[in-house]
């Protein structure tokens, strides 16, 4: 895992592919790119299976693009759809049984911290609400419990996509789907709140229709879990197939769950702040400046 | 046949805000020429669509009519495309990308 993992050796390069070449020479590895530039240089995802108009591909996109250092990245998936984009890219990929996915990445995590030592080599999970939320749980708790460096990203599209649609944990109560027919009869589980009582040293919910606040949070992610502990996103990614939703009104419809059950909210603990201040130069956790003396009303 | 997603240069080159750029689900699909438009003596450049890698869901639709409010991007039959980008003609360069226009039914159909 280094900058020269996607190099060609030498002699091969006229075998390449166009768009492995595009990648090498043109695409975000060992340079500061950001979503403002999207459509200029060569993304290192590529084509997939998932369904046209998915926003849990948009969000996958953008989540890629803002690895803060994808030549040093491994993610980790499970069954679901999102792996079916998440293994198209050139970031290595590790795929285990289903909900294994946090317990898998707390293993590498500590291994790549032996390896490599004080070089940071980011794992991020990235798992739907089923595979986070149900099959995965048990680990997913535990590795925030204890306090694994690493992000668990929740592609919450509130039903068991890849599978034709049976109800998650995090299906809202009463939504009736193909495999629901009755209706949900519980409430969508609260994992932001857990995430909190484990003791997650940050915790975010974003919707990709604002793509720069995407961009945003998961770079705070994924530098907080280098050094202070385990951090969560959780990230409203509809299923347009399973919830009826035409494709041109996907973003329509991430705007209208956003105002009403997925407004932006962020946690960041005490000691992640003053992390992200003092080493990667953050200015939003500095002590606001004290009132100039003047404007403090003073008694007559 | 099957529809894509067209973008009218002359309509994107007036704003070029490149929101649609941010929003397509699939990647290096909307991309940005800043000579597309300048070229033809616009302002600014033009996002254009590779419609090889286009899956037809029209979302860049509404972000260009309802978030940009420029109505650029129609959806049109693959097959009446007179001239498009397709990945195999697209160049990168240092902040913008290049993009020499073929008849999409014979690259594609290659
Ligand atoms: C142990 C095990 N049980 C069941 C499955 C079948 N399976 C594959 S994907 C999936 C559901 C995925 O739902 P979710 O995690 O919410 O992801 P989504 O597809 O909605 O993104 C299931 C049940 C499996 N692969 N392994
Ligand atoms: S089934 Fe739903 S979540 Fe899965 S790729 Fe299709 S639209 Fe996306
Ligand atoms: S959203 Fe519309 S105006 Fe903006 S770059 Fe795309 S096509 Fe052009
Ligand atoms: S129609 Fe969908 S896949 Fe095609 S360019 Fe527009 S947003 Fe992208």
């Amino acid at each position: 895992m280094s900058l020269d993992y996607v190099k060609f050796s030498g002699g091969f390069e006229k075998f390449m592919p166009k768009e492995y070449r595009d990648m090498v020479e043109h695409g975000p590895f060992g340079k500061k790119i950001s979503v403002s530039q999207m459509g200029s240089f060569k993304e290192i995802l590529e084509e997939h299976p998932m369904c046209a108009g998915c926003a849990m591909t948009l969000f996958i996109r953008l989540a890629i693009i803002a690895f803060p250092n994808p030549e040093d990245t491994i993610t980790v998936g499970t069954a679901g759809c999102g792996r079916l984009a998440i293994s198209q890219a050139a970031i290595p990929f590790v795929y285990g049984n289903y909900g294994d996915q946090n317990g898998v990445a707390s293993g590498l995590s500590r291994g790549l911290r032996l390896r490599f030592g004080d070089k940071p080599k980011d794992v991020v999970v990235m798992a739907g609400d089923g595979g986070t939320a149900d099959i995965g749980f048990q680990q997913v708790l535990h590795s925030w419990f204890r306090k694994e460096r690493f992000t668990t990203i929740m592609l919450d599209n509130e039903v068991y996509g890849n599978t034709g649609g049976q109800e998650s944990g995090m299906t809202n109560r009463g939504a009736v789907l193909k495999m629901a027919p009755l209706g949900k009869k519980f409430e969508k589980m609260d994992m932001l709140q857990m995430a909190k009582v484990a003791g997650c040293a940050y915790v975010a919910t974003v919707v990709p229709n604002n793509p720069r606040r995407v961009e945003s949070v998961i770079k705070k992610a994924v530098l907080i879990a280098r050094e202070v502990g385990s951090t969560y996103i959780q990230a409203y990614t509809s299923c347009n197939i399973e919830y009826a939703i035409p494709t041109d009104k996907v973003m329509e419809d991430a705007k209208t769950v956003e105002n009403d059950r997925y407004q932006f909210t962020e946690y960041v603990s005490e000691e992640a702040k003053q992390y992200l201040t003092e080493r990667y130069g953050y200015k939003d956790y500095l002590p606001k400046a004290a009132a100039p003396a003047a404007a403090i009303p003073t008694k007559a | 046949m099957y529809l894509v997603a067209n973008i009218n240069v002359e309509i994107c080159a007036s704003k070029s805000c490149k929101l649609c750029t941010q929003y397509c689900p699939e990647a290096n699909t909307i991309q940005y020429s800043e000579t597309m438009g300048t070229d033809k003596g616009y302002k600014y450049g033009t996002a254009y669509i590779a419609v090889d890698r286009c899956k037809g869901c029209a979302l860049c639709v509404w972000v260009c009519d309802t978030m940009a409010k420029n109505n650029a991007i129609k959806m049109i039959m693959i097959d009446q495309l007179p001239m498009a980008a397709v990945t195999d003609n697209i160049r990168y360069e240092e902040k913008t990308t290049v993009a020499v226009l073929s008849n999409p039914m014979i690259v594609i159909g290659n």
